[in-house]
């Protein structure tokens, strides 16, 4: 399935890492290895659950202090394909039951390069703002024409 | 991940309203008192004191009392919230997508103890 990418909501992050598909794949997939990348020191992050089948529970949790743990991602797995490609989301929990909130669904894909493996992460986000609103407001376009019509909304009475 | 959409449901939030988004529309021609702005609306000041106070802590206007008198100014920090989310996110991938290779290289190297 190809990701429709709508350019005021989504990010695309590429990298060429010079390892081997397998090495990314596998440090991705061991939750030991995970904790070791995913979020910025000081913070820390623990693996709960990465159950990685679809469906499957991916939970984990974030420390400012490495000492006090609070929730970061409650999600499960929408697609796991071995060495090629990881795809979750927030929109759904453990067993695809619709999560409270959602914010973010992450394609990760895994190519063979030349040079190592060409690794993408594409972020595909919610529009924040709920439907009513933006029809209440006349909003259409996604985030930058918010901004714009926001910004116009009150300067025109300047 | 979560407090940018909580922060920015709140900015959104505080649009939905029409009383609220009026208020904005006057502060956009610059500084009010709450009397001025309140004056439109057939409304009870305690309803119209709600309204000015979510507008405060949802960020959209700062408000300062002057002896008697509590003037209202727009704050631009909503737009903000909203324009820098999308880069901040961008950020936050981007530093996952680094260490990640920084991970992956150097464990190449040197096998893990």
């Amino acid at each position: 399935m190809t990701t429709s990418i709508h350019p005021e909501l989504d990010l695309t992050v590429s990298r060429i890492i010079e390892a081997p598909r397998s090495a990314v794949w596998n440090a991705w997939t061991d939750p030991a290895s995970f904790e070791q990348w995913w979020v910025p020191a000081p913070e820390a992050c623990r693996v709960q659950d990465m159950d990685l089948r679809p469906g499957g529970s991916f939970r984990t949790e974030i420390s400012q202090d490495g000492v006090g743990f609070g929730p970061h991602i409650t999600g499960c797995f929408l697609a796991v394909d071995e060495l090629e490609r990881i795809v979750f989301t927030d929109a759904l929990v453990v067993g695809w039951r619709p999560a409270e909130a959602s914010f973010v669904t992450a394609v990760i894909t895994m190519k063979d390069h030349p040079d190592g493996t060409e690794y993408t992460a594409t972020a595909l986000h919610r529009d924040i703002a709920d439907r009513d609103q933006h029809e209440q407001l006349g909003f259409h376009d996604g985030w930058g024409t918010v901004t714009r019509q926001l910004a116009e909304l009150v300067e025109s009475r300047a | 991940m979560a407090q940018y959409p909580a922060l920015l449901d709140g900015v959104f939030q505080a649009l939905a309203d029409p009383t609220r988004r009026s208020v904005l529309g006057r502060l956009g021609a610059g500084p009010a008192s709450i009397g001025e702005l309140a004056a439109p609306f057939d409304m009870a000041l305690p309803s119209f004191m709600k309204h000015i106070r979510y507008l405060e802590t949802t960020g959209w206007i700062r408000t300062r009392k002057t002896g008697r008198v509590r003037t209202c100014t727009l704050e631009r920090t909503s737009f903000d919230v909203i324009e820098t989310w999308l880069s901040e996110q961008r950020s936050v991938w981007e530093g996952r997508t680094d260490r990640l290779e920084r991970f992956v290289t150097t464990t190449q190297k040197e096998p893990p103890e």
